[in-house]
């Protein structure tokens, strides 16, 4: 070996030792990767096809693991350039996909200042390679382009346009005084996007759309005439393509490498027209991130997104987007405003409808105007602010949630002025009626625009609608007449199907609140029903035992409040025992009879009451103080007289108006391996067993739960014991196998389960003792399940007879 | 060893296609096309050089092995029944299926044209077309063809038209590509040309757009449903006149899909005749269409078109709007024509017109300028009211996608036919400048002869095989400092040659070897020359090392 070879190009001892004193020595742990990449070199040249793949893949793997500073890399890539015009396409697609990772590598080295020659060469390699005609090399190709991190003005330009151009950057091809081979000059980077959109695989076509994306953020000029290209890929017969590229717009304009222009224009309002929705979207979603530079662009696409909202109602993020695009125009959208205003002056009452789209999605615009503009340079009317009031919901949805609350709050000192002012006066005039009708419609248009957008009501919202909803049921009750009972109570009912809308999508915590509402106004509703009924005198209007009906209901519904929540704080305890309170006294005053059961009920509650109200900021209720006076101490063997009406009329409804944490209580109950389509079987008169899957939501470890079988006139329990589940404090679940005694001398019979609760009124006992079911009275935690049986004896088939 | 190609139409002209190669001793015809601007002897091909040029034949038969049919275009096929039933040829004729099905069409078409409407002396007849292609043998793409003992042809997807192919030609070591009609990017209907990466010693390209670098597809697309749409919104109604095959099947496609984008409510008629029965070929033929129709057929079959029904007669007076597709594609007679006379005087109305269009037809009229009022014979006159949209939608690749294929082909040479003489300069100019590849563009009736690459297949002995591997072993330690260095771009440029002797003895395999086995082969001793250079140098180290070296040779 002589020497000054050595000297010259250091040998393997002096490479490993610079490998280990190195600062990169840790990253080349494990194998020699120095061996293992030389080896793969020497048979990525090699004579068999299959071994050079399988070289270029081994490299491919290799390369990943080294660092990008090591000559690793240029000998990956020296091994891949000489492959790329392999007669073999499997070895041209591997070595365009190891020139891709060495483009990762050198980018990684671009941020220490590297070659940018060297990029735009292996820009033009990789694009001679766009054109290929292997389908999965051209995507490769793509794929490997996009992640070019600079490259020059004049090379992305042309690869672009097929049209040579002919520019002084021309110089770019040559590199280090060596020039390029006549094949790898600038035209082989010509047009390979125009030809990657047109592309016969639509895969290639969605790739090439991303890379032209991507490289956007390189350059301007780039971007501006990538839009061009995109915009017709808007047209292409694959939905999947038409997705990507507004994906890719999108990136883009996040990017802020999008500038819209007029002739741009048409195509964007065209898609928004697009059969399909999410195509409709996602042109909708760029739109509203776009920064359009004139007002009349502006304008005609305000007006393609409310064709488009007349064209598709069910489009409701229409006015997310409208909202937004607002926001990003402050002088433009003010423009609208003023414009809007002028025509809200000028119509005559009832001309301007606010439900029409039109109106609705101009005031949008016109309120975004004023949210975007924190300096309040803007000169928005106020008049739009108090027709916006009803948008609030609309509004509400077009924000992130994040911007919700300052939503909440901006509204609120741009609305609340107005509004409540007019309640102010109202009240001062002590038109009651007027102001209760006023009031609750203004609520409930209010509440109406919330409707359709429910899904997005996060918690906030919910909590402000419920509000509103519950003054409005206090207001109400408060103008109870016995003429205007039919009145509350279509006030009640709507007030009620308001809350259930809201209650539609909730879930957790919101949930249970909003059921918790749902059962509060039941309850009130039937309180009503009773006092109207009380009032008629004329039960026979009513069938003879509607008023038990009414009763029977408001004990469920005041059962279901006291037991089917977790976490009731003191105030709603306090309001669910009032209605149990209730609830008793209508009882006592309807039948006149008073049996020890229930006034021990009542006893019980009232010291319930009173325990709960001794140390608490609550005082005594001037119908609590009535309800103790009437039956404090004599009520052993007297009956007391009750006249309900008087306690109603001193009853005070007051909503409670924190709600704390409530969590519902829940069960969900499922019977394994059987439907009405595969009934199970049993033998007349013998017990049949069934399989239990029962999930149990919040049931703390005192509640005392059954399950409960009906089936024809025989009723069984059957208790289960909770030690038995498994589980946390918040979900236990077991599943268990129960037997049904009593099957009927039938063909077929349903067998009705339930799961119920408990609820007890202290220690209270309904039933006997020894009865073999709950002691107290029961709450269903769950909808009835049906389980079906056929006999399994074929003699009591009426068809084998 | 060469191959000769012998350019017996479109060279330096559009029509005729016609090349007849020598490859190996077998003869090889490319398309038997006739020129559609001729009427005299010009319009087939001088079949008599074919003769002149291969001593010894007698007659066609024996003077070429095989002829190949690129695709149905009458320029490509036109005087096939003459060459085999008057000229009396009967060797073996391949086309593709879809040739072989839509080619009778076309033929006793064009038949009928010339001998019924123009009253010409006929050619050949109908008997002779059928007798023609019961000669055919039909080809798959892909499939390699044994032709006989030595010549194997291939055929490749050229897009183009329905069926198109590229054909591969194959003698021994010496192999060309014929390309025909080919486009390079996609339509709606029909794919890009596709080929493998061929070692090739000649490729004839068509260059019929030598010079012209067309825009993107999209733009045109656009174009054309923006002024559809615009006048069928404003009540008008749209003729679009043309061919049954190809175009029409492309641009209904594109409307198809369109209405069903925008929802839209219009019919759009297709005239009764040809272009139903072509549309039932297409569906038949859904293998040979694009990657986006083979992907959706399974589906639904996108020649069933939804949004098509079929035009009564009755109709072409009604006052709704619609879209009419009608044939011939020039309006020069027939049933386009008709409507067009109906349509043309409301400015509501549009008529789309093909890229291109026969001097004499309406069409051309109508493209040359805006006409206002065309004189159809004596009685009749037209006022042309209506808009005319032009289509630029062509099914040949423009220049930029022959130097594509060029390039990834890399032939050893390059000759250009159907083309027009001054863009096939240009293009030549470009080939040789930009791919280093010579080129030629032969007028009709030329021969160019290109010289061939022979392989030799060489043994090697053992120890020259040994040797090489130590040598290589023994230098591989040295480009090392792979991981740190970062300025071994020479670690690759390691062209390792091995150096031997290369021996060949008549009637014996060429072999390599070593220097020593010479030695022994040729039983003789070596002599060593031994030099003593004199280097002024302190370190004596240094020079016995290279002292050693030298020693050692």
């Amino acid at each position: 070996m002589d020497e000054g070879l050595a000297a010259s190009v250091p040998g393997p001892f002096v490479t490993k030792r610079a490998r280990f004193v190195g600062p990169h020595a840790s990253s080349s742990s494990g194998a020699d990767p120095e061996m293992e990449v030389r080896a793969l070199v020497s048979m990525a040249s090699g004579l068999y096809p299959l071994a050079r793949a399988e070289a270029l893949s081994g490299l491919a793997s290799v390369l990943k693991k080294v660092n990008a500073s090591g000559g690793v890399v240029e000998c990956c890539y020296g091994s891949a350039v000489k492959l790329l015009r392999d007669e073999d396409e499997g070895i041209r697609l591997a070595a365009v996909r190891l020139v891709g990772l060495c483009v990762e590598k050198f980018a990684m080295r671009e941020e220490l200042g590297g070659d940018g020659d060297q990029m735009d060469r292996i820009f033009l390699q990789l694009s001679s390679m766009a054109r290929d005609m292997c389908t999965e090399v051209r995507i490769e190709a793509f794929n490997a382009l996009a992640k070019m991190q600079r490259v020059s003005d004049g090379v992305l330009l042309q690869s672009l346009s097929k049209k040579i151009i002919k520019t002084d950057t021309g110089s770019a091809s040559s590199s280090k005084g060596k020039t390029l081979p006549p094949k790898l000059s600038f035209p082989c980077a010509a047009g390979i996007f125009a030809h990657g959109i047109e592309d016969e695989f639509y895969q290639v076509r969605a790739v090439a759309c991303t890379t032209l994306g991507a490289l956007a953020k390189l350059s301007n000029q780039y971007a501006q005439k990538a839009l061009d290209l995109l915009m017709d890929m808007m047209n292409d017969d694959t939905e999947a393509v038409r997705l990507q590229t507004l994906h890719t717009l999108f990136d883009m304009a996040t990017y802020g490498s999008l500038s819209v222009h007029e002739k741009h224009m048409h195509m964007f309002l065209g898609i928004l027209m697009d059969a399909n929705v999410i195509v409709r979207n996602a042109a909708r979603k760029i739109l509203g991130s776009v920064n359009l530079p004139k007002l009349q662009m502006f304008k005609s696409a305000v007006d393609g997104l409310i064709a488009g909202l007349e064209k598709n109602p069910e489009d409701q993020d229409i006015y997310g987007v409208l909202f937004s695009i607002g926001k990003n125009h402050g002088s433009f959208s003010a423009n609208i405003a003023r414009h809007l205003a002028k025509e809200i002056n000028m119509a005559s009452d009832g001309e301007l409808i606010l439900d029409k789209s039109r109106t609705k999605a101009l005031l949008m615009v016109s309120v975004s105007a004023a949210y975007g503009d924190k300096d309040k340079k803007l000169d928005i009317p106020t008049v739009i602010f108090s027709h916006s009031i009803p948008l609030f919901g609309t509004i509400s949805c077009a924000l992130a949630e994040d911007e919700q609350d300052s939503l909440l709050s901006y509204l609120y000192c741009q609305t609340e002025m107005p509004f409540w002012e007019k309640k102010l006066v109202s009240a001062e005039g002590g038109d009651y009626e007027c102001f209760s009708v006023e009031t609750v419609g203004g609520t409930h248009a209010q509440i109406g625009k919330t409707e359709k957008t429910t899904k997005y009501l996060d918690e906030v919202v919910i909590m402000q609608s419920t509000r509103l909803i519950l003054d409005t049921v206090k207001g109400a009750w408060a103008v109870i007449k016995p003429c205007s009972i039919g009145e509350v109570q279509s006030t009640l009912r709507t007030c009620k199907e308001e809350v259930n809308i809201l209650d539609v999508n909730s879930s957790g915590s919101t949930g249970a609140f909003l059921s918790f509402v749902c059962d509060y106004l039941d309850a009130v509703q039937l309180i009503v029903e009773i006092w109207r009924f009380v009032q008629l005198d004329d039960s026979h209007a009513f069938g003879p035992t509607s008023l038990d009906i009414l009763l029977e209901k408001l004990d469920t519904s005041v059962r279901r409040m006291k037991c089917c929540y977790a976490g009731l704080n003191r105030e709603l305890e306090v309001q669910v025992l009032d209605f149990g309170l209730l609830a008793i006294l209508c009882r006592l005053s309807e039948f006149g009879t008073c049996s020890k059961l229930m006034l021990d009920k009542l006893h019980w509650i009232i010291n319930h009451i009173d325990g709960l109200c001794a140390d608490g900021p609550y005082e005594l209720s001037n119908f609590r103080k009535e309800v103790k006076k009437v039956f404090d101490g004599n009520f052993i063997d007297d009956t007391p007289v009750v006249n309900i009406c008087t306690f109603l009329e001193i009853f005070d409804l007051r909503p409670a108006t924190d709600f704390g944490m409530l969590n519902a209580t829940t069960a969900v109950l499922q019977v394994r391996d059987t439907n009405s389509e595969n009934p199970l079987s049993y033998v007349c008169g013998l017990p049949v067993g069934m399989t239990f899957d029962i999930s149990l939501c919040n049931i703390s470890s005192n509640d005392r739960i059954w399950l409960r079988m009906v089936a024809g006139q025989s009723i069984r329990h059957v208790f289960l014991d909770l030690s038995c589940f498994e589980g946390n404090d918040e979900v236990k679940s077991c599943s268990t196998v129960i037997p049904f005694y009593a099957t009927p001398m039938a063909c077929s019979f349903v067998l009705r389960a339930c799961l119920v609760i408990e609820c007890p009124f202290g220690s209270i006992g309904t039933h006997q003792e020894g009865h073999g079911g709950p002691r107290d009275c029961v709450v269903q935690l769950c909808d009835e399940l049906d389980v079906y049986f056929v006999s399994a004896d074929t003699d009591q088939r009426p068809w084998s007879k | 060893m060469s191959i000769d190609c012998l350019v017996l139409g479109a060279g330096q002209e559009v029509g005729k296609s016609c090349v007849v190669v020598t490859i190996g001793g077998k003869r090889v015809m490319f398309d038997c096309g006739m020129h559609m601007g001729h009427h005299d002897s010009q319009r087939y091909p001088d079949f008599a050089r074919i003769l002149a040029a291969a001593p010894g034949a007698t007659d066609f038969t024996s003077a070429i092995s095989c002829v190949v049919i690129t695709h149905f275009h009458l320029d490509h096929i036109g005087a096939l029944p003459y060459f085999t039933e008057v000229c009396g040829y009967h060797g073996p004729i391949y086309m593709t299926y879809p040739t072989k099905a839509l080619a009778p069409l076309m033929l006793e078409d064009y038949r009928k044209v010339m001998v019924d409407h123009r009253g010409e002396e006929e050619q050949y007849s109908y008997e002779d077309i059928d007798r023609c292609m019961k000669k055919v043998i039909p080809l798959d793409l892909k499939q390699t063809i044994q032709v006989d003992k030595d010549l194997v042809i291939r055929a490749y997807y050229a897009g183009h038209v329905l069926g198109a192919a590229m054909i591969y030609a194959k003698v021994g070591d010496a192999a060309m590509v014929y390309t025909g009609d080919y486009n390079m990017t996609p339509d709606r209907h029909l794919g890009a040309a596709q080929i493998d990466h061929l070692k090739l010693d000649l490729l004839i390209t068509e260059s019929t757009y030598a010079k012209t670098v067309r825009d993107s597809k999209h733009a045109r697309e656009r174009e054309f449903l923006k002024a559809v749409h615009k006048c069928v919104s404003g009540g008008g109604k749209v003729l679009i006149p043309a061919f049954a095959l190809g175009r029409a099947q492309e641009l209904c496609i594109l409307l198809d899909d369109y209405w069903e984008r925008m929802n839209l409510k219009i019919p759009i008629y297709f005239s009764a005749g040809l272009t139903i029965q072509a549309n039932m070929y297409y569906k038949m033929l859904i293998g040979w269409t694009s990657q986006k129709i083979k992907d959706s057929y399974t589906v639904h079959n996108p020649f069933e078109f939804k949004h098509v029904c079929d035009f009564q007669r009755s109709f072409i007076n009604d006052p709704e709007p619609c879209v009419l597709f009608a044939t011939p594609g020039m309006i020069s007679g027939g049933f386009s024509l008709e409507v067009f006379k109906r349509w043309a005087p409301s400015e509501k109305n549009l008529v789309t017109l093909p890229g291109y269009c026969v001097a004499g037809t309406i069409g051309h009229k109508l493209m040359s300028g805006k006409a206002t009022r065309i004189d159809l014979d004596k009685e009749t006159r037209i006022d042309v009211r209506c808009q005319i949209h032009q289509l630029s939608f062509s099914p040949h690749t423009d220049s930029k996608g022959i130097m594509d294929l060029t390039e990834f082909l890399s032939p050893s040479h390059v000759i250009l036919v159907h083309g027009e003489k001054p863009q096939m300069a240009f293009l030549k100019d470009r080939i040789e400048s930009e791919l280093g590849m010579p080129c030629f563009y032969p007028a009709n009736n030329e021969t160019v002869s290109i010289p061939t690459a022979q392989n030799l297949k060489i043994s090697a002995t053992e120890k020259f095989i040994t040797n090489c591997s130590t040598a290589q072993a023994r230098d591989s330690p040295r480009k090392s400092n792979l991981i740190c260095g970062n300025h071994l771009s020479g670690a690759n440029g390691d062209e390792k040659l091995a150096e031997g002797i290369l021996l060949m003895e008549k009637c014996k395999a060429p072999k390599i070897l070593c220097e020593d086995e010479l030695l022994q082969f040729l039983g003789t001793e070596g002599h060593s020359v031994q030099f003593e250079p004199l280097l002024r140098s302190r370190i004596g180290e240094a020079e016995t090392g290279i002292v050693d070296d030298l020693a050692s040779e």
